[in-house]
């Protein structure tokens, strides 16, 4: 009697959801906050010049030490270096969940800035997407100094 | 409070919500539900290894010693010795609450009982079974007593059916 | 097989709530301090170990937020997790790649941070842990009160409660001796500046006032949960006596795991050890860490320890394990302060885990502490004598992960 050939499965009979929070740290509580001003902050390095956005406090390339002093206020203007377009989501407990409509990501690169950040993209056609382009920050009406005030980005027009 | 106390800025947080019943299934043996059906009939069931003649209760397929495979069986004795205890503080109602349980309100522990948990080795077997102690007072607890299994009224093939142990009276 | 030492140790203050940085400044904050004391630049280290216990803080695969926080971008990354023992196997896991010849300088780092979990201190961790065998005996019909008193006794403390009764029943050590444990605890970590719980003039009968949470356990004897990080910098022999003034040598090390001590859980069904402070896995690392590092009476030789003591009793379990103190004896030499910053043994100067529990980071600590003290930087809590030898110890799991290290001051 091979006891180990047969399983047995069980899930949780009771919801049960564990909740994280996790603290984000000085440098980017401010790049957050400063969100409500409308205003995008970066950091610059000031050992190589390497320019962060969001802004940290030590250089991911030379090591260095990067202050307050250093912050930077970026154009929110950028170059839209790569792209892709998402037809499905998770739904959080491990499935697929189809989206009415497809969403546009966008690996995008601040003037001034060297780093790049992961925005969605907005009023535009997927199709019409193109590596390059020049793309602009669009602010939610009303910036409360979350990461959501940054609604998406869109193509520069003309 | 008497300790060194620092206080730290608290910058915001980013939250996420992990569904652990949602999204995850755990695969089990069948050796616990072995176990539990014998409880109906009262067997309290071992597994017995070839290789240094241990008994484990409940059974389990590989000795954790020699790691022979151990699938003969033994019924062990629903009389044993126990082997260590620990007290728990009186249970207060609205202070002492367990998963969002209050086990007073529950009528599970009268209000200030202090819960006695103990290992037991039951006679024939080589391991520690853990269960409560009951009929007893927490000053009369020692290592070394004897004790019998107090059997639930209708076993039906559950854990539950070995209820407690309580001092075996000669 | 080369030898291999410390040259340099850092730590982050540990606190019950490190909001005002986030994991990768907290981790960067312990191996940036490492890499100063050990005047190593970032660019000459060669690898590096990481560990900590992902379910508690709810980052899985730290290590890649981690990358250039730490100076690791281009270098080999290992991450180690071994239950409490994570930064014991963190550290040994940087000694094999020194000592094998691979690499000359390895950095070791390790931590917790224990408040980006919603549910206080370790709750949501330990029910990671437990959730599995949890529901295999909720659907084997486990009675609802059988569970209450599982968690009513045992959830703050687990096995430990019931090794501490094994313990206390088999060599006639009385709670007092509890309560002494964890005020010297209480107390050397007030002179430890990273340290979490510290009470200056903490005394037996202040932790004798605190509740019971379950015999023989009361609120005071119990340890933290803390965030932090701490690292350390280790090198081979060439460029310790070239860069170090006074290097920490590791002179033995071993890991045995124990069988789970995990009773009525899958598979477990009870195993063959009917006490649970036995701990037949701290007795055989203990001989070959000491073997390798040539201690033939560690009672004479060794000058301090570090024990992993998450809970007072087992500062005293595993010092005997340790062959620092005769079977059955260390809590009578407690009472003749042999275990104090004069006495004879001085365990845990650094107050140890009951005074600081960030999981990851705790036994990467005892190691450190040992290193500290042998450096001779251990500053306030630094034992007022020369230190030749020193043990350190870890624990984790459910009693079946044990880590030991003997440190000296050169290395044969």
């Amino acid at each position: 009697m091979s006891s180990q050939s047969e399983i047995v499965l069980t899930k949780a009979p009771v919801p049960l959801v564990f909740g994280f929070q996790w603290s984000v740290g000085e440098m980017m509580e401010k790049f957050i906050k400063t969100l409500a001003d409308k205003k995008i902050l970066g950091a610059k390095c000031p050992q190589c010049g390497y320019v962060y956005v969001p802004p940290r406090w030590r250089c991911g390339k030379c090591y260095a030490k990067i202050e307050e002093g250093n912050l930077t206020e970026l154009s929110g203007k950028g170059i839209l270096l790569s792209y892709t377009t998402a037809y499905v989501e998770l739904d959080g407990v491990g499935n697929f969940k189809e989206l009415s409509e497809p969403k546009a990501i966008g690996a995008i690169k601040l003037e001034s800035a060297d780093s790049t950040i992961f925005m969605p993209l907005g009023e535009v056609k997927p199709g019409d997407l193109k590596e390059g382009m020049k793309v602009e920050v669009v602010w939610r009406e009303e910036p409360k100094g979350e990461l959501a005030d940054i609604k998406y980005f869109r193509p520069v027009k003309g | 409070m008497p300790y060194i106390k620092e206080q730290r800025k608290e910058t915001i947080s980013v939250e996420a919500d992990w569904d652990v019943g949602g999204s995850t299934t755990w695969k089990h043996s069948t050796l616990l539900r072995e176990y539990a059906h014998g409880l109906k009939e009262k067997k309290i069931i071992g597994s017995l290894c070839p290789g240094c003649g241990k008994v484990i209760v409940p059974p389990r397929n590989i000795c954790g010693r020699c790691h022979r495979k151990m699938d003969e069986r033994v019924v062990v004795s629903d009389i044993g010795t126990v082997t260590c205890f620990v007290i728990s503080a009186p249970v207060i109602k609205g202070k002492t609450k367990v998963m969002g349980m209050d086990p007073v309100e529950m009528g599970l522990v009268a209000e200030g009982e202090r819960v006695i948990s103990v290992y037991v080795k039951l006679d024939g077997a080589d391991s520690n079974i853990d269960t409560e102690l009951i009929n007893c007072k927490p000053e009369e607890v020692h290592v070394g007593m004897r004790v019998k299994v107090v059997w639930a009224k209708e076993p039906q093939g559950k854990l539950s059916d070995l209820e407690a142990v309580e001092p075996l009276k000669d | 097989m080369r030898n291999v030492a410390i040259i340099g140790c850092g730590q982050t203050k540990h606190s019950g709530r490190r909001r005002d940085v986030n994991l990768a400044e907290m981790v960067g904050d312990a191996v940036w301090n490492a890499l100063e004391d050990a005047q190593v630049s970032p660019q000459e280290v060669d690898a590096f170990t990481v560990g900590n216990m992902q379910g508690f803080g709810g980052v899985a695969q730290p290590e890649q937020w981690l990358g250039d926080w730490i100076g690791a971008s281009g270098k080999p990354v290992l991450r180690i997790t071994t239950g409490g023992s994570t930064g014991g196997s963190v550290a040994h896991g940087a000694y094999y790649a020194v000592a094998s010849g691979l690499y000359d300088i390895a950095v070791a780092t390790a931590w917790e941070k224990h408040s980006d979990s919603k549910e206080p201190g370790a709750t949501t961790g330990l029910s990671h842990v437990a959730l599995g065998n949890m529901l295999n005996l909720v659907n084997c019909g486990v009675g609802l009160k059988h569970l209450l008193s599982m968690f009513v006794v045992g959830a703050a403390a687990g096995v430990a409660c019931y090794q501490a009764m094994y313990y206390m029943h088999r060599s006639g050590c009385r709670v007092e001796h509890l309560d002494m444990v964890a005020a010297k605890d209480r107390r050397n970590a007030a002179k430890n500046k990273y340290a979490h719980l510290q009470w200056p003039d903490c005394t037996p009968e202040d932790i004798a006032k605190t509740e019971w949470i379950a015999y023989p356990f009361r609120y005071g004897h119990v340890c933290p949960a803390s965030d932090g990080a701490s690292a350390m910098v280790l090198a081979c022999e060439d460029i310790a006596r070239k860069r170090c003034k006074k290097p920490a040598w590791i002179k033995g090390l071993a890991a045995y795991s124990d069988e789970e001590n995990q009773i009525m859980s899958e598979g477990a069904g009870g195993i063959a050890i009917l006490d649970a402070s036995q701990q037949i896995g701290a007795t055989m690392s203990a001989i070959k860490a000491y073997k390798m590092a040539g201690i033939k009476d560690p009672q004479k030789e060794i000058d301090l320890a570090e024990i992993y003591q998450p809970f007072p009793s087992q500062e005293l379990l595993f010092a005997e394990r340790l062959g620092l103190f005769d079977e059955g004896k260390a809590w009578q030499a407690l009472e003749k302060g042999e275990m104090d910053i004069n006495g004879r043994m001085p365990c845990d100067l650094s107050g140890g885990v009951n005074a600081t529990n960030a999981i990851g980071s705790s036994a990467l600590q005892r190691i450190l502490e040992c290193a500290l003290q042998i450096m001779g930087k251990a500053e306030e809590h630094q034992v007022p004598k020369e230190v030749h030898n020193a043990v350190a110890h870890g624990w984790g799991g459910a009693t079946n992960y044990i880590t030991v290290t003997v440190l000296g001051d050169s290395p044969y």
